[in-house]
């Protein structure tokens, strides 16, 4: 929090206000009134995560009890093993972190190079328009009626119950997005950044992969992640095409723990919070790139 | 990023063979469509089949018996659209869900953004941490709101009640479940918009808003000057994902209403989803499916246009 | 155009990213008891029997949605289902069931041995207790009346409640202004599936019925009214909020001894004798339904398999089935929490003796005093639109006249579809 009290006074609005005269305790009074914001919106962020997190460690009579207990207070570790020693949480894992890794490689690879050529090459009369709205509309088809021919489809080619089927069928959910954001990245990269390379003999590819790519290493490392999350959580279509333990996601496994009779909610807290580890760690890892990678204007600073 | 591609001829590098000369030829000069083509063909084949199979099903009555075929029915799928009273609720709701959570969501998200850019700039890890909500699996989402609604046990009743404050039944009443899940999507995604136009004010250059200081312009006008046509393209792309998904609201209202009470949350997702799959009624789902698509097309053409993403521009 | 589908397909395949290990028979259940115990008992079967079985679970609420979009696309990925009994006349009508009769003349019976509950094999005809054989009842449930003894006696009920106007006094009092955060009554009002099977209990024991002798909708009845009237007297008394309540939140309420009596099923047991989950070991009595104008009847909620009509290994598939719903098994399927579907096992005195069994009596009867949900092939589009206005009715915003008037109209455009 040290640096956010530089020497010189800050203006939260600066790009809207203008400051004619510089008043030390209006200042000290925004920058408060900023904090508290920054403060609730925090709150608001973080407690339902805090109440996940609590209720994993809670028995079903501490989870129930009124007045309501807020604070960890006879932590049992009974829902994790519940989970991961005596239901096959681990394998699930295993399956939802194969899939999405998969997902979010193809879908970053297939969409970059789609990305590049829609913000790059020219192609007869409006066919580049048709072929960009034509992949964003492909996202707003209503997966519902489509989960039916894809399980038709994917019964026909035998990948039913696989989690090469999920990594197809994903790929293709999240390829609209990936080519929308890198299209805008590479759109806003200067042009001549690739044509010196190609004056000093690389090819046009060759001047893609070697000078285009690592710039655009923040769009990829933001892209990535929202990939990541959406193929790692996404539940409608895993439960259609998976079937057993080879293939079945977290997602299914979560909603398995809600029965007919009983809603295992300790069971499902542990295995939620669980869930989100590995995200929080590769979103740890790319945060420097995130906020510049989302902005299709930041390369430049 | 790895330096040495195959198909590097840099500076003094042995001549490649003939055959090789000519792939690279060949790929140079078929380069913009040979970048297109996976992408293009994934989602064909995803989409191509589920589109034809839904436009053939939605003039028929589907019969799932064995060995009955399918009657055709013309266009009577979509005459019942127009008497569907469940469809019409189901379409007001989701219409009314959609607008009010995106719409404050967005308020929200970029009025946080211009408020709090310099100071958040820096601090990366309240990003991260800000993201969570997102990255946690929906249907935990879910039961984690159901349990912090819950009108006996939950906690946000407690609170209340230990402060002496009137208490709510939230997800149950009719008045206020509509509500109750809108607060869940804005919890979830107003972090996504407000991270979208943290970067997109952190791209603004500087050289415009000095000269408009220099005119004595106002905080209005520079907004909408200035910083308005820059957010732009990124405010397109956030309000158009977000636009796609809060159409398809689904998990959320599944696990903490069904629906209910007195249909007041059945979505048009929801609906599709038990007409299809519960009720077997599949040729009509696909004609409520295909008006969906059709209105979403038709809508974010208009959008897309109102923002002037068209490639006339780019 | 198949043939390179298929070659892409075998590709994929060879890549070893895929595999679907080869299974004899894989079978479809809900998560859950039931599903786990099916679980364990076909890892013993192919111990014993070398039968590779595979079971394919999903969560209760979608496996209805997953079994039906197997069978009416032909896929022939399921060889056996355990179906909870109100899809079982879609499944029959739809064709997708065998009939199980040519099965039992192999083994030498014309059907299911008379050690199973009568009311439990009715449910496996179809048409109900009628028609051939279509499947083998698996898990018997039944819905029980939950109520706290000692509350009840303390506003004058010390034999508990007889009839639902028992009941309402009792929660009435039991209820007060509601400032004791105590309520007398509690119960599932969540639209679906939940309100209609809370709901259908008092429906039948004031007489009425969802379709009359000539299967028409006879929901404008002076008895169908009476129960609705009931419901929405009873909603009055239960804790604010039960418009979203499914099982799960009412057997919560009773086994944090927040509210004193509730319709729900057998499985609750278990959890209400269970100091870790409850504060109310050894208080809570379960009876069959209260009685209306006409006798209590509860609803019969069974679980059963029957064989799809696509599978390459029927006959297979009857042995493993026949040999699941054995004495022995449905006796170790007891053990493993799931309530038996015959005599033998109900009255074995090695379980009644043992305190979570001791229910098994009372499941037992309110088995034989059951009622089916209407069999109908459109039974889940009809509980919906059910669900739908008595949803509306309880959240007050349409009189029980109404709420009837409607169904009336709904269920009838549905089935005349």
């Amino acid at each position: 929090m040290t640096d956010t009290t530089p020497a010189t006074p800050l203006d939260p609005l600066a790009p809207l206000g203008k400051i004619k005269e510089f008043n030390p305790t209006r200042q000290r009074i925004k920058k408060w009134l900023v904090f508290a914001v920054i403060g609730f919106a925090l709150f608001y962020t973080l407690f339902p995560v805090y109440w996940l997190f609590l209720n994993s460690f809670k028995t079903r009579l501490d989870m129930f009890a009124t007045p309501a207990i807020w604070l960890l207070d006879a932590p049992t570790l009974y829902n994790y093993v519940q989970t991961f020693v005596e239901r096959p949480f681990l394998r699930f894992m295993f399956n939802s972190l194969v899939v999405a890794v998969g997902t979010t490689i193809l879908a970053l690879v297939f969409g970059t190079m789609a990305g590049f050529a829609l913000a790059r090459f020219d192609y007869p009369g409006r066919a580049k328009y048709h072929v960009s709205f034509w992949i964003l509309s492909t996202r707003m088809m209503p997966p519902i009626v489509t989960i039916i021919p894809l399980f038709l489809f994917f019964a026909f080619v035998n990948l039913l119950n696989t989690k090469t089927a999920l990594v197809i069928a994903y790929t293709g959910f999240n390829l609209p997005f990936v080519i929308w954001m890198m299209k805008g990245y590479f759109q806003e990269l200067p042009r001549e950044l690739e044509e010196s390379a190609m004056v000093d003999g690389d090819t046009r590819l060759g001047a893609f992969i070697r000078v285009l790519i690592p710039l655009a290493r923040p769009g990829l490392a933001a892209t990535a992640i929202f990939t990541l999350i959406l193929s790692w959580n996404e539940f409608l279509f895993a439960l259609i095409i998976t079937e057993t333990q080879t293939s079945n996601t977290l997602p299914i496994g979560i909603a398995g723990r809600i029965t007919q009779y009983k809603t295992e909610w300790g069971e499902i807290s542990a295995a939620g919070f669980a869930s989100c580890i590995p995200i929080i760690i590769f979103a740890f890892i790319v945060q420097k790139h995130l906020v510049r990678g989302l902005s299709f204007g930041a390369v430049k600073g | 990023m790895d330096d040495s591609a195959s198909t590097a001829t840099v500076g003094d590098t042995p001549a490649p063979s003939f055959i090789g000369e000519r792939l690279e030829r060949w790929v140079e000069t078929h380069l913009r469509y040979i970048m297109l083509a996976p992408a293009v063909l994934i989602l064909a084949a995803l989409t191509l089949f589920p589109t034809f199979y839904m436009f053939t099903l939605s003039f028929q009555k589907f019969n799932p018996a064995v060995d009955v075929p399918n009657e055709w029915v013309g266009l009577g799928n979509f005459a019942r659209l127009l008497t569907d009273e469940k469809f019409h609720n189901a379409l007001g709701n989701t219409l009314f869900f959609t607008g009010a959570a995106v719409g404050i969501e967005f308020v929200l998200g970029l009025s946080f953004a211009l408020l709090v850019d310099k100071y958040i700039r820096r601090l990366n890890f309240i990003k991260t941490i800000l993201m969570l909500p997102m990255m946690l699996p929906p249907v935990a989402v879910a039961i984690t709101w159901k349990l912090i609604y819950q009108p006996q046990f939950g906690v946000l009743n407690d609170f209340l009640f230990r402060l002496g404050l009137p208490t709510g039944v939230w997800t149950s009443g009719a008045d206020s479940a509509m509500w109750a899940i809108i607060f869940v999507d804005i919890w979830e995604w107003t972090p996504f918009i407000f991270l979208m136009m943290l970067a997109g004010i952190a791209s603004l250059p500087e050289e415009p808003y000095e000269a408009a200081d220099l005119d004595g312009a106002s905080a209005w006008q520079k907004f909408r000057d200035l910083t308005w046509p820059f957010l732009r393209p990124v405010v397109t792309i956030a309000l158009l994902l977000r636009l796609m998904d809060a159409l398809r609201l689904f998990d959320q209202v599944f696990i903490l209403t069904r629906g209910g009470p007195a249909s007041v949350t059945e979505t048009l997702s929801l609906y599709i989803f038990r007409v299809a799959l519960r009720f077997q009624d599949i040729g009509y789902a696909a004609a409520m499916s295909l008006f969906v698509l059709f209105s979403t097309i038709v809508l974010s053409t208009w959008f897309i246009r109102r923002m002037q993403m068209d490639d006339s521009k780019a | 155009m198949k043939r390179l589908l298929s070659l892409v397909g075998t590709l994929v395949l060879s890549a070893g990213l895929a595999g679907t290990a080869l299974a004899d028979l894989t079978v479809a259940v809900p998560n859950g008891s039931e599903g786990d115990g099916l679980r364990a008992a076909a890892v013993d079967y192919s111990k014993l029997k070398g039968v590779k079985i595979e079971i394919v679970q999903a969560p209760y609420s979608n496996l209805f949605e997953r079994a039906a979009t197997a069978a009416s696309t032909r896929s022939g990925v399921f060889d056996i289902v355990l179906m909870d009994d109100p899809w079982i006349p879609f499944f029959a009508e739809n064709g997708f069931l065998v009939e199980l009769g040519p099965f039992f003349k192999g083994i030498g019976t014309d059907g299911p041995d008379n050690d199973f509950l009568s009311k439990s094999v009715a449910l496996c005809r179809n048409p109900y207790n009628t028609g051939p054989y279509i499947c083998l009842p698996y898990v018997g449930n039944a819905q029980l009346f939950f109520y706290d003894p000692e509350q009840y006696a303390s506003v004058g009920f010390p034999d508990g409640p007889r009839t639902w106007d028992d009941v309402l006094t009792a929660s009435t009092e039991l209820t007060g202004d509601g400032s004791s955060r105590k309520y007398g009554y509690t119960m599932r009002a969540a639209e679906g599936n939940p309100v209609v099977a809370d709901f259908m209990p008092i429906f039948w024991s004031f007489g009425a019925t969802l379709f009359d002798a000539d299967r028409k909708v006879s929901l404008q009845t002076p008895e169908a009214l009476q129960a609705v009237k009931m419901f929405l007297a009873l909603a009055k008394v239960a804790p604010p909020g039960v418009e979203s309540f499914g099982a799960d939140e009412v057997g919560t309420a009773i086994a944090q001894g927040s509210a004193y009596s509730a319709i729900n099923w057998p499985n609750w047991v278990a959890t209400f004798e269970d100091p870790a989950q409850s504060r109310v070991v050894g208080k809570i009595a379960n009876v069959k339904m209260p009685d209306g104008t006409s006798a209590g009847s509860s609803e019969i909620g069974h679980w059963t398999m029957g064989i799809s009509i696509d599978s390459k290994n029927k006959q297979e598939a009857f042995d493993f089935m026949v040999w699941a719903t054995s004495a022995e098994q449905v006796k170790i399927s007891a053990l493993r929490g799931n309530p038996p579907v015959r005599f033998s096992v109900f009255t074995d005195t090695e379980l009644t003796s043992q305190e979570q069994y001791r229910h098994y009596p009372t499941l037992m009867q309110a088995i034989n005093f059951s009622t089916p949900r209407p069999r109908h092939p459109q039974w889940p589009e009809i509980e919906n639109a059910f669900g739908r206005e008595l949803s509306a009715a309880v959240a007050g915003r349409i009189s029980a006249e109404e709420a009837l008037d409607r169904s009336q109209k709904a269920i009838e455009a549905i089935i005349a579809r």
